[in-house]
């Protein structure tokens, strides 16, 4: 059985398309990322790789279909920090990772196409405030979606040390910082540089009284968090104790855990230091909106074998009487007479020669 | 496939359908026209002696819940509404199976219609006890026997079958099918035998039969129904000139299976697919024990038949009125 009358659609006059912007808001509490699951090195919810190149943070332990990637981490620095050394753990797997992120992120500088360095503010031209070891987020797309929503991005961090009276799962105790792209907006305050698309600065205060301390790439779904946030005596009064291990109560400083540590424990150490993440993601919605319209002299009979007894149409007792129908259903065709989508009200609408309807139906892609 | 929330305001859930998914891959998916369907709404729910008056007629029918849109392009809208410039009318036509006309159509045994897969299978058929003659079955590919004959008119005994009422009603309403769609499941059934242009559904004035269907292969052929397994075929209309005549000794209806005005008529023949034809010497088709019955002695006379039965439907493509005729493939085996 199929469709018999249709109307056509007046590319003109009966569709439109629109764009939606779409926000979600996403809570990343540390307790997920660490401490649930397990404790550092064997956290059931985090999984290291045989490379060592980064480590993917889970919602739920990971051999679990119902766990969520949320995001991976891992830390690099470049080939001119003073981190770098041939002395140093995974030294050039830290730096490949570096100029991995810097390369796709930012890009190429001057006439030898040197790799840009990171820095903690938006002009790349005056070569200052150069992020040169950094901690690299990168957020699932299940969770950014489009991209990450400009002035919402929220990180916590805990800059205490881990031997004030810290037990490990626990996070260190305060004082925490608070990292958020608080200059950025829809029209103001980013920066574009290669192919990572817009970037804010992570400052860890009100902008412009704050400090840079990191980059937040929207559409890449990416935050970088350079090593000196743990750097300073002040901010860090126990920097000596970047890290303390769960397993045998050894400890190092931020420099001790970027040169004398692997990437997956140098993250492990940076995964128990947040404290709270948030931001809202954004998803662009286009559609397509089809405007179907039902005149006054249309769609006033039906084919449903309940309409008649016998012949007699059952919602008329005599002739002159209005004929009168209910929509329950609208389909959307092509040309050749194919079903392409379809559309339910919900609930039955009543056609009649004394009416005209028009539905608009909303395709999103 | 969960109801609407029907609470509130009037919501539209909208969903492409496999189709229109699978024509966005291929690149070509265009909407270009509109349909709107009513398949949940009963109007036999429409209650014109409802104690609180007007108001309330259509009370149950407004609170029918609606189901969720879904996916298949097989059931999207089954029944479309209709458009007609008369808000007049009060009669819409019908289809019926046609079991009266002389020595043309087949006729039903219980609520189904044999058709005999074989040349062995329609001798055994006319030879058992149980039908005993052509006319209770049909034999696959026959273009000269008995055909299932469907007619379209006015099921009512307030219009009498006269060719004014005939024009009044139908013809001047376009009211009157020129070709029907035949649906088939193409996993049984080949092709549809339909009527040739000289065929003829009318009697003459003395009332006596004159109904000629001649049949030959349709003219077409289309599997791309966007519906699964199904096949259609276009079949002629041919006028329904039936009428009814005072003081004539053989009633309109003894050739007819309407009372009223007719409209339009068909006739249809049906070739299964190659393969379950297979005679009692060959092999019986996988086919039957999948989807039928096999080693049955279906009508007690120690000969075993293996059957498969399956739903043609037709559709008249002017007025959509429908209809559906249960078939049963039949095989000998024994």
């Amino acid at each position: 059985m199929s469709v018999k009358n249709f109307e056509s659609l007046n590319t003109n006059t009966d569709t439109t398309t629109t764009r939606t912007l779409l926000h979600e808001a996403i809570p990343l509490t540390g307790a997920i990322v660490s401490g649930t699951y397990g404790q550092e090195a064997s956290e059931d919810n985090v999984k290291n790789f045989t490379h060592g190149m980064f480590q993917s943070v889970y919602d739920y332990p990971y051999l679990s279909s119902s766990a969520n990637h949320i995001f991976d981490i891992t830390m690099g620095y470049h080939s001119t920090s003073p981190f770098s050394s041939s002395a140093s753990e995974q030294n050039a797997k830290k730096i490949n990772m570096y100029n991995e992120f810097a390369q796709v992120l930012l890009g190429y500088t001057g006439s030898a196409n040197d790799i840009e360095i990171f820095e903690s503010d938006l002009d790349f031209g005056d070569n200052d405030n150069q992020m040169k070891s950094c901690y690299f987020i990168n957020f699932s797309r299940l969770l950014t979606k489009d991209q990450i929503k400009k002035g919402t991005f929220n990180l916590v961090l805990s800059t205490g040390s881990w031997a004030q009276g810290i037990t490990a799962p626990s996070f260190p105790s305060g004082p925490n910082i608070t990292l958020t792209d608080v200059s950025a907006s829809a029209t103001a305050g980013t920066n574009t540089k290669g192919n990572g698309g817009e970037y804010g600065v992570l400052y860890n205060n009100d902008f412009p009284n704050g400090t840079g301390y990191g980059l937040v790439f929207y559409q890449a779904g990416i935050a970088i968090i350079t090593s000196s946030v743990w750097d300073t005596v002040a901010q860090n009064p126990g920097a000596a104790n970047f890290y303390r291990r769960h397993a045998d109560g050894f400890v190092q400083s931020i420099s001790g855990a970027f040169t004398g540590s692997a990437i997956s424990a140098s993250c492990d150490a940076l995964r128990h230091r947040m404290c709270n993440i948030s931001f809202n993601n954004t998803t662009e919605i286009n559609s397509s909106i089809y405007f179907c319209r039902a005149s006054h002299n249309k769609f006033n009979y039906s084919t449903n074998p309940s309409y008649v007894s016998g012949s007699k149409i059952r919602v008329k007792q005599i002739a002159t009487d209005n004929p009168v129908t209910y929509i329950t259903t609208i389909g959307l065709y092509n040309s050749s007479n194919e079903l392409l989508a379809v559309a339910k009200l919900s609930e039955p609408l009543k056609k009649t020669p004394e009416n005209e309807l028009t539905l608009r139906v909303r395709l999103d892609y | 496939m969960a109801f609407l929330d029907n609470s509130g305001d009037i919501i539209l859930d909208a969903v492409l359908t496999d189709l229109g998914r699978k024509r966005m891959s291929q690149g070509n998916f265009k909407i270009t026209k509109y349909a709107f369907g009513d398949d949940e709404v009963d109007y036999s729910l429409y209650n014109y002696n409802h104690a609180s008056g007007a108001a309330y007629y259509d009370l149950e029918i407004m609170q029918t819940p609606i189901f969720e849109a879904f996916a298949s392009s097989d059931a999207g809208i089954n029944y479309g509404l209709s458009s007609y410039s008369s808000t007049d009318m009060l009669y819409l036509p019908t289809m019926k199976m046609n079991e009266t006309t002389n020595d043309q159509a087949v006729q039903m045994t219980g609520s189904i219609v044999y058709l005999a897969a074989n040349t062995e299978t329609a001798t055994a058929l006319k030879a058992s006890t149980a039908l005993g003659d052509s006319k209770y079955f049909l034999k696959s590919g026959e273009t000269d026997g008995y055909s299932v004959i469907l007619e379209t008119g006015l099921d009512t005994t307030d219009l009498a079958a006269t060719q004014a009422n005939r024009s009044s009603y139908l013809v001047s309403n376009n009211l009157v099918d020129s070709t029907f769609t035949i649906s088939f499941d193409n996993r049984f059934i080949s092709s549809v035998a339909t009527p040739t242009a000289g065929s003829r559904f009318t009697n003459n004035s003395r009332g006596d039969d004159k109904v000629k269907m001649t049949l030959s292969a349709a003219r077409s052929v289309s599997s791309k129904t966007g519906k699964s397994n199904t096949s259609t075929a276009i079949a002629k209309g041919i006028s329904n000139t039936v009428y009814k005549t005072a003081g004539t000794s053989v009633s309109d209806t003894a050739v007819s299976s309407f009372s009223g005005p007719r409209a339009s008529a068909t006739s249809l023949n049906f070739s299964v697919l190659s393969g379950l034809d297979t005679e009692t010497g060959g092999t019986l088709s996988s086919k039957f024990a999948s989807y039928g019955k096999t080693s049955v002695d279906t009508f007690g006379d120690g000969n075993t038949y293996a059957t498969i039965t399956t739903t043609i439907t037709v559709e008249g493509d002017t007025t959509g009125t429908t209809t559906e005729i249960p078939v049963t493939i039949i095989a000998r085996q024994t």
